[in-house]
């Protein structure tokens, strides 16, 4: 097998990791690499900006109605020729949607060989890694590097240092903390004090920009609708960064006092 | 009693199909899994032998990750078109519990006119009576049962919960299954015994259902003394008092009550009901003590392990259980000869009389030689 990146983008939920992934990807689509997409999140928007807005079928959608899933069927081409794959799920509430992403993902490495030829993955998963399924792409050995997004507000920082103590525990490295910025005071300082304190680093700070949002509204990536801005050449400049990553570490994680006087 | 628990490594009876066998006594004609095809199989096929419908919603991978709320609605409405039921129970499975199904709201999807007993159970309890309990609570809750019976049983299945970590299978880690011994070594003894003029016991002490086989064994033992002419040198006890315990478990009581009457043998002390194995230790110790101390031995079946020793001291005992686990903690009691009655449940559910037992034909048999000879 090529050396392959293989990525997964974790933080609290609604801090942007989706659109965080839909950009990186879209980015190194423009670099030349192969890449693909899998959004892990019953919700499954993850690659709805790769597709101009458009909703795939789900690989559970599918499952569910007993079909006999092919690649074609699940894996759709978008912007720059990301693959994009939605994992789909159970209503909210019913069922068990942590079980849904187990099936969906070994069915999915049955029917897709072509995920052998990527050069970069990136499983876009659920906020809060609530239960087994959620940690599934990692614990199966699927993904080999993980990132933390979140902005310098307490509270996804305290998602950001609960999701370090997961890793640790499923011994999975971490390879950087990316902030989405909220526009909070000193906030690049605090993610960075964050960052070193677990061991980790700071690898991209992404202002906060309305132009990601009218874009997202009209269904597309910045890469794609608005590739001058300068927001593009940051998420241009995390996918660089994140390609040619070598360093991760088994994160520590700080105390709930320590991250209280970090975000005062 | 926390953290002095044993830890459990051996697979142990199912609080899934506690609830099962509880629904059974209840009489519901029939009972809804919801979750697997496989859960609770062997079971399942077994209560259909004792005349109650055992049918799964079968939940498959689908179902795991989406519910099964309308494989259930649509199940109980089947059912109640197939069968035409007075009584249907529902019973969760692990599958359907971890990824939190709800019950209820399917019964209430389907709208039936027939009463439906709610039983949200899963096989992680440490003591399978839990299922038991969660059934008697929601049939208290359906009125099924009354508030006074629910504590009458809760009750008991403390005390069974009990009496199987003192002395049986659950007083161990683990327990090798063993057969026990032979069993016409033993018939040979109890012949002997009887031959020699010495008086006996036989405690029926047990558990529903399988008193059907076991007193087949005190019959065994009062044909043969019969036989020697030492009619008056034995006296029965048994816990089969027909005015006790769920609706079908009274109805034991009456059949093997009329069985028993019938092949002309008295009873001689009603020591309980027949869910009240758990509870009789106390009745025939107060018995022995006043009317039969200078009895030279016992013959106890069903729940053996139930008896206090104390009760027994001096006598030569001889017990019968169904559990091929139970032998080693009876010989350790101190009970001198223990036999396994292999596979005596299957052959005691679906029924209405007296089955026949193997140590009750291999002592009728060994009687009639020693005799003849």
């Amino acid at each position: 097998m090529k050396d392959q990146k293989r990525i997964a983008i974790y933080g609290k939920g609604g801090i942007g990791k989706s659109s965080t992934a839909s950009n990186v990807a879209a980015a190194c689509a423009d670099e030349g690499y192969k890449v693909m997409i899998i959004g892990c999140d019953p919700k499954s928007d993850s690659s709805i900006t790769l597709l101009g807005g458009r909703r795939i079928p789900t690989i559970l959608d599918l499952l569910k109605q007993h079909l006999d899933v092919n690649e074609k069927d699940i894996v759709f081409e978008g912007y720059g020729g990301v693959k994009c794959v939605e994992v789909g799920g159970p209503e909210p509430g019913i069922g068990c949607a942590g079980r849904g992403i187990i099936v969906a993902i070994q069915k999915l490495q049955k029917v897709c060989p072509s995920m052998k030829d990527m050069d970069l993955i990136i499983y876009d998963v659920p906020g809060d890694i609530v239960c087994g399924g959620f940690v599934a792409p990692i614990r199966k050995g699927l993904v080999t590097e993980a990132y933390i997004l979140t902005s310098g507000e307490y509270m996804p920082l305290y998602a950001a240092n609960n999701i370090c103590k997961g890793l640790a525990k499923i011994d999975t490295p971490l390879s950087g903390i990316i902030c989405n910025s909220r526009s909070v005071t000193r906030e690049e300082e605090i993610v960075r004090r964050f960052s070193e304190e677990i061991g980790s680093r700071l690898i991209a700070f992404i202002p906060k920009e309305q132009i990601v949002q009218d874009c997202e509204r009209d269904g597309f990536s910045v890469l794609e609708k608005a590739p001058r801005s300068d927001i593009a050449q940051v998420y241009r400049k995390l996918a660089k960064a994140i390609m040619f990553n070598d360093q991760s570490v088994l994160p520590g994680s700080l105390e709930d006092e320590r991250l209280r006087e970090l975000t005062k | 009693m926390m953290g002095k628990e044993l830890s459990i490594m051996h697979p142990r009876p199912s609080s899934i199909v506690a609830a099962l066998y509880t629904l059974r006594d209840l009489n519901v004609d029939v009972a809804i899994l919801h979750g697997p095809p496989g859960c609770s199989f062997k079971h399942a096929r077994l209560l259909e032998e004792d005349g109650i419908r055992v049918v799964t919603t079968a939940l498959d991978e689908n179902g795991f990750v989406f519910g099964g709320r309308q494989e259930l609605s649509s199940l109980l409405e089947k059912v109640n078109e197939m069968f035409k039921p007075k009584l249907i129970g529902v019973v969760g499975t692990c599958a359907s519990m971890i990824i939190g199904e709800e019950l209820h709201e399917p019964v209430l999807d389907a709208n039936l006119d027939v009463p439906v007993l709610e039983v949200e159970v899963h096989a992680g309890y440490p003591d399978n009576t839990k299922g038991v309990l969660l059934t008697l609570e929601s049939a208290c809750e359906l009125g099924v049962i009354d508030r006074e019976e629910l504590e009458r049983q809760k009750v008991l299945l403390r005390e069974a919960t009990l009496v199987e970590k003192r002395h049986g299978a659950a007083s161990r880690q683990y327990l090798e299954p063993s057969r026990g011994d032979v069993k016409y070594k033993v018939a040979e003894r109890v012949v002997r015994l009887l031959q020699e003029g010495r008086k006996g016991i036989t405690i029926m002490n047990a558990k529903k259902e399988t008193g059907y086989m076991f007193a087949d064994i005190s019959a065994a033992v009062n044909e043969v003394a019969l036989a020697l002419g030492r009619k008056d040198h034995v006296v029965n006890m048994a816990n089969i008092d027909d005015s006790l315990g769920l609706p079908r478990v009274r109805h034991h009581a009456k059949c093997i009550t009329a069985d028993l009457r019938e092949r002309g043998i008295t009873v001689h002390e009603i020591i309980g009901g027949m869910d009240e194995y758990p509870v009789t230790g106390a009745r025939v110790s107060e018995l022995i003590k006043q009317k039969y101390s200078d009895y030279d031995f016992a013959i106890i079946t069903g729940v053996p392990h139930a008896i206090p020793m104390e009760a027994l001291e001096g006598m030569e005992i001889i017990s019968v259980t169904n559990g091929p686990r139970q032998v080693l903690p009876l010989k350790e009691m101190g009970h001198h000869h223990v036999i396994v009655e292999i596979d005596l449940h299957p052959k005691t559910l679906g029924v209405n009389h007296i089955v026949e037992s193997e140590f009750g034909a291999t002592l009728r048999e060994v009687a009639k030689d020693m005799l003849g000879r």
